[in-house]
């Protein structure tokens, strides 16, 4: 068990330090010039512009520049922002609260709504919940978020005046987005939990708990739920990146802070280094999440637990 | 059994749902108590109010001195102050400096500083403040105030209160730069304290102080309550009425105006042009519209490629392109269309161009054809083989509903035979800088007709810095270009901008598309909200009724 857990975490560390050179390499090799793009006809003469660039160390070779980004960052410094000169580190940790709470609210209810419709939906197939469940299903995966979003914003924040229109202060402006990047994952988990369950449902050992006189709700959240959550799980180690890379849309539609809306901004004017900075500190909660989700797994499956 | 456990289960969700609606009921209640509570508090004008001003984007950076962009003016223009004051008619008046004499010889201005001016951080304002102002600017390098700073060779502190600008060759539109507020003064000791990190400390001598800001959220202001030295443009002569100027950051149209809708911010910026006969119909709302001087939105042709260079060939394109369909079509009215390159308010602007000219697809045809340019079979161009394509670049986000003028162009152009290749794109300055581009659009905030040199002179490229977009080096235009900038009469500096635009109406440089009026939403409750000669919001006067 703690070999498999020290063979993932590895795993997990080329994972990040992969993803964060790939990210180096293709933000270099995308055209166009940052220092002109930051001045966009601004500058005074082509001297400040190569002041600039001597400054940004952009007159350096490809290998030069990419090494010291990288020795830099094995001592924890990420750089500062080329836009406005402000420390990444700092930036990233102002905005990821916002997009963390986003992240687990959203999650929460797709876990919720996605397993408790995905179950009842298998149990009672094709009656008036299994429809719901797959509107619901239907809806999360089809309906872009920009459009659920303005949706409920125009019935619930301007109508009805329930919850704030815009910022990330307080609960109640997590319900909306919430609900919104929730929907899709629900979506994902509805689909997935009912097929499993129905599949489960339809196997001999079913027939078996039955046959030796157990109660139906035993058999099914004791026995045939168990067996459906494991698919489920992972959908949600997938789900959790959809949710953070979807919150650069929510974010945008509900004027939330978040990391999404500052790597959408950096990757436009091209500063680099709030782009791997992001990039870095996604990958690492990527990992984190799909490295628990491994582990619950055995958790809930004793036959996995054995096989380590 | 089964039945038993729905039934359970169905308790379970009602249960549940009751409690969400009544958990949201009281919630909704306490929400409206605040906000009613909230807009009591603003109600009486001289009691504690406060503005929330919804912006479309965010600022890159509140130092006058590093920032390019209008958003980040529209915010610091309450922090900072500035040397003069330029009056809706062009004219200049005293403001932080009580007066200035100009040298014979254009090159040397001197200004006596008014002598009861704080900063807020309590620090005085005084000659050596302001010369630390203009070598922070020069050390930097970047932003529009270095550029609306010209020939600028350096400063001198004469005396505590007066300091000299000394100017490598005579700049006219130098006391209209210094109005802006892009070159609004910062302390001297907040510029040394905070050093590369100022553009998220700013400290001035304004009517607002800066108090928080946090990022792609809100920017909040507050009142300073030592400020008696406004601008001769403001009624208010005291500080000012509001405690709080928030700026909410919401990027997302329907949200921004729906926040001034549902009454959670009281003004925002940007309406478009759909939505503007709805608000007006709202009998809370009121809309304001002002135009923003500089130069209008036009597209410039760029005259180094083939076949546009030549100029018979640029006015087929001239004629073809229906200007009033796309303004009619797009804006619904409420843009005004644009004949000069140069906004209407603005010194020497030429009126004669106004109708100068009318769509006529049968001469932009003939004159294609006079060049060789037969038409193909597929309705396209062609000569020696090689199809008639025009290279469109066009940034993306869909800003001002720019792209859609593209897609008009494109069907326009269709009609004389000319294939327009469409690139919109995010990253303008690859295909720009390059050279891969026929045509391009543009619009630059500016109050002197100075702008000019930077989308004309050809040493203003845009691989050196410039918006010189048509590539033209013509050494007369050149020539009256520095003539302008340098000569003091108004009267000959109208002349020398209105020839310029003849000029750039005659060879077909530039297609002018239309002056941009900023648009304001905001509740009937906000009076005295004022805009200046560039069409930036002046909240000095702002007060809040009920």
């Amino acid at each position: 068990m703690t070999g498999s857990i020290a063979t993932r975490l590895l795993t997990a560390a080329l994972v990040v330090v992969g993803s964060s050179m790939l990210v180096f390499v293709i933000m270099y090799v995308l055209p166009g010039d940052p220092v002109l793009q930051m001045l966009d006809g601004n500058a005074s003469s082509p001297e400040a512009i190569e002041q600039m660039r001597k400054q940004l160390g952009l007159d350096q070779p490809f290998y030069v520049q990419f090494l010291q980004y990288f020795l830099h960052l094995l001592q924890g410094d990420f750089g500062v922002s080329r836009v406005d000169n402000s420390p990444v580190l700092p930036k990233i940790l102002e905005h990821a609260p916002a997009t963390l709470a986003l992240t687990l609210v959203s999650a929460t209810i797709s876990v919720v709504v996605g397993t408790v419709l995905g179950v009842l939906s298998a149990i009672h197939r094709n009656g008036f919940i299994d429809m719901l469940a797959r509107f619901v299903g239907l809806y999360g995966i089809s309906m872009p978020t920009f459009w659920t979003g303005i949706l409920l914003l125009l019935l619930f924040s301007i109508q009805l005046g329930l919850f704030p229109i815009a910022g990330s202060n307080g609960w109640k402006s997590l319900v909306l987005p919430g609900v919104t990047l929730g929907l899709v994952g629900a979506g994902l988990i509805v689909r997935m939990v009912r097929n499993t369950m129905l599949e489960v449902i339809g196997e001999p050992f079913i027939i078996t708990l039955r046959a030796k006189g157990l109660a139906e709700r035993a058999v099914m959240y004791r026995h045939a739920l168990r067996n459906a959550l494991i698919p489920a799980l992972t959908v949600i180690g997938v789900m959790i990146g959809e949710l953070l890379s979807g919150t650069v849309v929510v974010e945008t539609v509900f004027a939330r802070q978040g990391i999404g809306r500052i790597l959408a901004d950096a990757i436009m004017s091209k500063d680099l280094p709030v782009v791997q900075g992001v990039v870095f500190f996604t990958a690492i909660v990527y990992v984190l999440v799909n490295l628990l989700v491994d582990l619950s797994y055995s958790f809930i499956d004793p036959r996995i637990r054995r096989a380590h | 059994m089964q039945i038993k456990s729905t039934h359970t289960w169905m308790k379970t969700a009602a249960l549940t749902l009751a409690a969400a609606l009544l958990l949201t009921g009281c919630a909704s209640h306490q929400g409206q108590k605040a906000a009613n509570s909230s807009a009591a508090a603003n109600a009486p004008a001289g009691q504690a109010s406060e503005l929330t001003y919804a912006l479309a984007t965010s600022p890159d950076s509140l130092d006058a001195g590093a920032s390019g962009f209008a958003v980040s003016h529209r915010v610091f223009r309450n922090i900072f102050d500035s040397l003069v004051s330029q009056q809706k008619d062009g004219s200049i008046q005293p403001w932080l400096a009580a007066g200035w004499t100009k040298s014979e010889d254009g090159k040397t201005y001197t200004f006596k500083l008014r002598q009861d001016v704080k900063f807020h951080d309590g620090t005085p304002f005084n000659a050596a403040a302001v010369k630390a102002n203009f070598d922070h600017i020069y050390s930097g390098g970047r932003g529009q105030a270095i550029a609306l700073l010209g020939p600028f060779a350096s400063t001198e502190v004469v005396d505590e209160y007066t300091i000299k600008i000394n100017l490598s060759k005579p700049f006219e539109p130098l006391l209209s730069g210094l109005s802006s507020g892009f070159l609004g003064i910062s302390s001297l000791q907040a510029l040394q304290q905070y050093g590369n990190q100022y553009g998220k400390h700013p400290v001035g001598t304004g009517p607002f102080k800066f108090a928080s800001w946090a990022e792609n959220d809100e920017i909040v202001l507050e009142k300073n309550p030592d400020y008696n030295w406004g601008p001769p443009t403001a009624d208010n002569k005291g500080p000012s009425h509001l405690d709080k100027l928030i700026f909410k950051i919401i990027p997302e149209e329907a949200t921004r105006i729906g926040s001034v809708q549902s009454g959670q911010a009281l003004a925002a910026e940007t309406v478009p042009p759909q939505l503007i006969a709805v608000l007006q119909n709202d009998e809370k709302l009121q809309i304001d519209q002002s135009i923003t001087n500089g130069s209008a939105f036009s597209l410039y042709l760029n005259t180094k490629g083939e076949p546009w260079s030549d100029v018979q060939a640029r006015k087929a394109l001239q004629l073809a392109v229906d200007v009033d369909t796309i303004v009619k079509t797009l804006y619904l009215g409420t843009y005004e269309r644009a004949w000069s390159i140069l906004t209407p308010g603005i010194l020497g602007y030429n009126s004669s161009l106004a109708n100068k000219i009318q769509p006529d697809v049968n001469k932009a045809n003939q004159y294609l054809q006079e060049l060789g340019w037969k038409l193909g079979a597929d309705g396209v161009r062609e000569k020696d083989g090689k199809k008639l394509t025009l290279r469109y670049v066009e940034p993306s986000p869909n800003r001002e509903k720019r792209n859609d003028i593209a897609a008009i162009v494109q069907q326009q152009l269709k009609q004389i035979g000319v294939q327009v290749v469409l690139n919109i794109t995010k990253d303008t300055s690859t295909p720009i800088s390059k050279g891969e581009y026929d045509l391009f659009g543009n619009s630059q905030v500016k109050a002197d007709p100075d702008a000019l040199t930077n989308l004309l002179h050809s040493e203003r490229l845009y691989t050196k810095g410039g918006t010189n977009f048509p590539q033209l080096a013509d050494p007369n235009i050149d020539k009256l270009l520095e003539q302008g900038a340098a000569e003091s009469d108004p009267e000959k500096r109208k002349a020398i901008y209105g020839q310029i635009q003849q000029y750039v109406f005659d060879n077909a440089l530039a297609l002018p598309i239309y002056v941009f009026p900023y648009t304001v939403v905001h509740a009937k409750s906000v009076e005295g909200l004022k805009f200046d000669l560039l069409g930036y919001p002046q909240f000095y006067d702002v007060q809040i009724r009920k």
